[in-house]
Order: C-alpha cells, then structure tokens, then sequence
C-alpha cells in the first residue's frame, strides 16, 4: 500500500556544499541518501514529494560537518499481510516462483499454487494447467496475496498466494 | 413487492446469529436477570412487521425498557441490519409520525390538536432489507471462506525442514536458500535439499503426536464445515428464493412520511367501494401498519393477511396461487386454498396457537370520515349478527331432536342467506373465515391479546425449518 508522509532527518553536509546553494545541496544530498532505502517501519520511499522545512543547521565539533534537521514528504511502500498486488515473475522453480511488486520481492511457494498447475521444467521453467491455457514463466504478471511479510531494519520480504478466487495470471507476455 | 421473503430471510438470520447474543450495558453485573438472550430475536421479528416505527413505541409494544431496546438496535445497526434516524422534534412533528402511521392503517387523519413548542429526540428504526441480503451472504462467505481456506491451509507459511541435520526453515527465508545450480532450496548450514515439511507429513502417515493433532484438527475443521452446511442451509435456501426478488423499499423517514401521509390523503378521497380499501379499515384486530408502496397499483393483496397478525402492511400479504380478494366474489366455488390456504395455516396454528397478536395498541382511531362511520357500522352489524346466528344456530341444534323443524328452518334459512354475503365480505377482509369466529375484528374491539412466548415461538420456527415450506406462515408475536 502506498502512503504519503512526512518524515524527519539528520543531513550531514560537508561544509563546501554551503553557499548560496545551500538548500538545493540538502535537497539533493537527501533524495540521493533516502530514495529506494526501505525502512521496516514505513516500507519503500519511492519518492520525495516535498520539503517541509529545514531546521538550523548545527556545527560538529572538529569536522566541520553540519548537521540539518529536515522534514520532508515522501510517498512509501509498505506490503502487508492480506494485500493483493499485482507482480512480475522473476524467476520459477519446483518450490514455487519469486515475483517482483516494485521493491518487494514474493516467494510464491508452489503449495499456494492452484492444484491444476504442474511444474514444468525446461529452459524456461513453468507452473502451466492441464489444458495449458494459463502458463506461469519468468516476466509473466501475476495477481497475488501477500500472506506473510518478514520486515526486517532494512528489507522487507513476503510471501504470496494465487490460490484464491481473482488471482494468478493477469498477461502472459509469451502470447502478447 | 412481496416482503414475506425478506421477512424469513431476516427471521431465519436472527435466529441462526443472533439467537445468543446479550446486548447489555457494561457495567451490569452479570446475573440471570439481566440476562437477555433471546430479545435480540424478538425485536427483529417485531421489526418484519413494521415499516419505520418510533423506537418508544416499539419499546411499549415490546414492553422492554427503551434502554434496552435501543441498546439491542445499536447492536443491529452496526451489525447493519436495521437503519436508524434520529431527529429533534416537537410534539408536533412526532404527530405527523403518528398520523402517518393512522393513515396507512385506516386511511383517516389524526386531529392535530394541541401542540407543544417542546423540542425531543425521537429515534427511529427500520429494516434495511437490501443491506440484510447482502449483510448475511456476506457472512455466509466469510465463515465458509475461513473453514476452507484453514482447511486447505491455503494462508499458511510453508515451512521447509532439512532431512540432514533437522534445521526447520519457512518460506520467509526462501530468498535465502535458493541456489543457483538447481531449483531446489538448500540448507545453509549443510546444504542439505530442504523438503517442504507437508510433502514429509504426507509420507510418513502415523507419525509423532504433532501430526495426530493436525489430523484431529482437521477432521475437527471439516466437521464443522459439514456442520454449517446443514444448520445453515434453510438461510442458505432463503438467500436463493430472494436473490431475484425486488428488495422492498421503504426509503428514509422523510421519504416514507411523505408517501404515506399523500396515501392517506388519496385514500379519503376516493374510498369507495374497492374492498382492498374497505379492508384496510377491518384491521382492528391487529398491528396497524403504516403504509408501503403505493396502494392504487397494489393489487395482489389476498387472504393471507388472516394469518394470525392480521394486518401488516396489506403488500405483505401477497401469496402466489392465492386468489386476490377483490376477484372472490360472492357465490364463487373456491377451495380454502384459493381463498387463502386456511388449511396449511390451521397446520402451523397448531404450534403458533397464541398467534392471535396484536402488539400495537393502535386500533383506536377515531374517524370523522363519514364513509368509514358506516362502513364499521355495517361491519358491526354483520358480525353482531353472525354471532346471533350462531347462538341460534347452536340453540337449533340442541332443540333439533325436540324438533321445531318450521322454527329453524326458518331461522337457518334466513340468516343463512345473510352468511352468504357475510361470509364473502369476511374473505375481503381476512381470508380467515374457518379460524376464529369469534374474533371477528369488529369495529372497536380492540383484541389486545399480546403474547409472547418464546418457547412456542422456537417450535413454530422448527417446525417451519423441517417444513422448509415456503407458504407456510410460521410467524407470531
Ligand atoms: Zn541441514
């Protein structure tokens, strides 16, 4: 799910970045250091929207580096537990296959796989049904629900069904 | 729009959810007086059979404290069976309500008479039928959803265990086990194959007590499942009979006041002779009940209505292969049946005997229309009448052996001729004519029998649920 917020930071700024560009150096400084980081707390920053103020800046002792409190608006990831998301399959083997949503990756285990879908392996491994008419490969796009997310400090990781009413292959790139 | 569905929609939900549920305040203690399982039933039955009504009133007619019946609609309201309204009226404007609930049952005007400039609270409620079907598939959905999905393990984190050195992962780690020379994970501590543990279950039946508490609990999960398709199913039936059905509408109080005071408006002007309407007026031995729909194009109004609480709104009592009133005409050969099922009615009384119900106590309206003067007039004639020739008639019998054959001849004779026409008129206005005579609702005998009994309610319901017949009306204070 996608959130908007705003969140606060510490900008170490190496005292030649001072100057009347000084507020563009933050600001650049801070979309460079937070953009794509993930948090586990508030998921992915996908994005800074805006700055809301920059505090007074304050001198370390014997550096010469100052320290500014910033806070910004971003917009965030963050995965949870009962979500469907939309993903591409990166990569499939006889456990299941693993799916991109952005910055979150999803482990498809293949007990969450639909029954009428057998594995096939091959140069380019595939879940496909008896008929062969719905096929799961890499790059293929999926519709999954997260059932389990581990949020660690700095990555989030989840787990994903397809077994479940809407779910599965939403476009085949092999017969687009 | 027939509301009879919806009705056995929301009376079978409210005894498959909501049969155990206490609704009191928190700082009750929990003792065997306080406790009220079962009101929860009652005020959604008494609620099919009524449209918008004032919760006070509901409460008199309940005789429940208003504390506790509104505490039990607040329930109902979130769990978005029953709509509410609140508003600030004067005495005034809670007229209005009362007028329009008179007028639906009689088609007269209350005097507005005095008027106090004092502000109150009143509170509303009303059956949401649309929200209810859905409310309850929904319901339906989650609890078979959840059984199944536990079930079939379906939101379960796979875990993997490793044959070599026993370490367990899940599938939270899989982006750590993967190798890249084959598609298997593998352990990290010994790069053992890690085999997903279910796969392990499956090939070692029997196993360790772990697995025996799996089995029983998926026996247990089945069972349940099982369970809820038998218990459920006469709801599950019902949701089928509705799902095309119009969902009956009574829009917000503001909408459903105005409909019904121009109802009343139009049905003093043109009362007439249509007997539909002459019948409204008959009701006096029940619930008045205010107005649905729109009276001129209501015409599949029939007998049913005689079955024990005489009068809802009159487009409740629509029954498919019932003749309409207004087509039974006089001499006319017709089976019970068609006259309005008296038969499988008199089945279901057996169990429902105190049905004879009347839980508003609104019958006494006064009327200054003049039509519906005579028209009472004429009822309370013909009923005095019809009580005379049964004490005559009974009186015949007893003298038959004694004989006085020109006497009761004559007599019978007479007022038989007089029963003919009686007799059709009653089917007009209640379709009810094997089932209490006595009773006949004459005009001003406010029956003020009100009985609730629980018990015979429940084994009216069982035995409407092992019937699983649909015309059967089952229903009762
Ligand atoms: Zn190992």
């Amino acid at each position: 799910m996608f959130f908007h917020i705003v969140m606060e930071r510490n900008m170490q700024l190496h005292p030649r970045h001072f100057g009347r560009n000084l507020r563009e150096n933050i600001v650049s400084k801070l979309m460079k250091d937070v953009e794509g980081t993930c948090s586990g707390r508030h998921g992915f920053v996908v994005a800074i929207t805006g700055i809301e103020n920059i505090g007074k800046g304050l001198i370390r002792d014997g550096t010469g580096f100052v320290t500014f409190p910033v806070k910004y608006q971003c917009v965030v990831f963050r995965p949870f537990k009962g979500e469907i998301l939309e993903a591409v399959v990166t990569m499939v083997n006889k456990m299941g296959f693993f799916a991109e949503a952005g910055p979150v990756q999803i482990f498809v285990s293949n007990h969450l796989i639909p029954d009428d879908m057998e594995f096939q392996s091959g140069d380019m491994p595939n879940y496909t049904t008896s008929d062969g008419s719905v096929k799961i490969q890499k790059d293929s796009e999926v519709r999954l629900k997260i059932i389990g997310t581990r949020v660690d400090a700095t990555e989030i990781f989840c787990i994903g069904t397809i077994k479940d009413d809407f779910l599965g292959v939403i476009n085949d790139p092999a017969t687009a | 729009m027939s509301i009879e569905p919806f009705n056995r929609l929301v009376k079978l939900t409210a005894r498959a959810f909501y049969d155990d549920i206490t609704t009191k305040g928190d700082n009750q203690p929990k003792t065997s007086r306080s406790d009220n399982r079962g009101i929860a039933v009652v005020v959604l039955d008494a609620l099919t059979r009524r449209q918008w009504v004032r919760e006070e009133d509901l409460a008199k007619d309940l005789k429940l404290h208003s504390k506790q019946l509104r505490r039990t609609l607040r329930f109902f309201e979130e769990e978005k069976l029953v709509t509410r309204d609140h508003r600030r009226e004067t005495a005034k404007g809670a007229k209005i309500f009362s007028a329009a609930v008179a007028a639906t049952a009689d088609g007269h005007h209350t005097k507005e008479g005095e008027e106090k400039i004092k502000l109150h609270t009143h509170s509303y409620c009303c059956l949401d039928y649309a929200q209810i079907y859905d409310v309850v598939r929904y319901r339906l959905h989650r609890m078979k959803k959840k059984l199944k999905d536990e079930l079939e393990d379906k939101n379960t984190v796979q875990e993997y265990i490793c044959p070599n050195c026993g370490k367990r992962y899940t599938a939270l780690d899989a982006l750590r086990l993967i190798s890249m020379e084959d598609e298997y994970f593998h352990c990290e501590s010994c790069n053992g194959e890690l085999v997903a543990e279910s796969d392990k279950l499956a090939a070692q039946e029997g196993g360790d007590g772990d697995d025996n508490a799996r089995r029983r609990r998926r026996e247990k999960l089945k069972d349940m499942l099982q369970k809820m398709e038998v218990q459920l199913k006469p709801l599950m039936d019902q949701l089928n009979r509705v799902k095309d059905l119009p969902v009956p509408e009574f829009g917000s109080l503001q909408a459903w006041e105005a409909r019904a005071s121009a109802a009343a408006r139009s049905n003093g002007d043109s009362n007439g002779n249509d007997p539909s309407k002459s019948s409204q007026g008959l009701g006096y031995g029940g619930t008045p009940m205010p107005f649905l729909g729109d009276t001129k194009v209501e015409v599949a109004f029939s007998g049913a209505e005689g079955n024990g609480e005489n009068i809802k709104s009159e487009t409740e009592n629509t029954s498919l292969k019932v003749l309409p009133p207004w087509m039974i005409k006089q001499g006319m050969n017709l089976t019970q049946e068609q006259r309005g099922e008296v038969k499988q009615e008199a089945k279901m009384d057996g169990s429902s005997a105190a049905v004879e119900f009347s839980d508003d106590k609104k019958s006494t309206i006064e009327s200054d229309d003049q039509k519906n003067i005579q028209d009472e007039y004429v009822k309370a004639y013909y009923a005095a009448l019809l009580k005379k020739q049964q004490e005559l008639e009974e009186a015949a019998k007893k003298q038959e052996e004694l004989s006085n054959p020109n006497i009761s001849n004559g007599l019978s004779g007479m007022s038989s001729g007089r029963q003919v026409g009686m007799k059709s008129k009653r089917d007009e206005d209640e379709g009810d004519d094997d089932v209490d005579w006595e009773e006949a609702p004459v005009a001003g005998n406010s029956n003020e029998h009100y009985k609730v009994d629980l018990n015979v309610e429940a084994d009216a319901e069982a035995d409407a649920v092992a019937e699983d017949d649909d015309d059967v009306d089952w229903e009762e204070g």
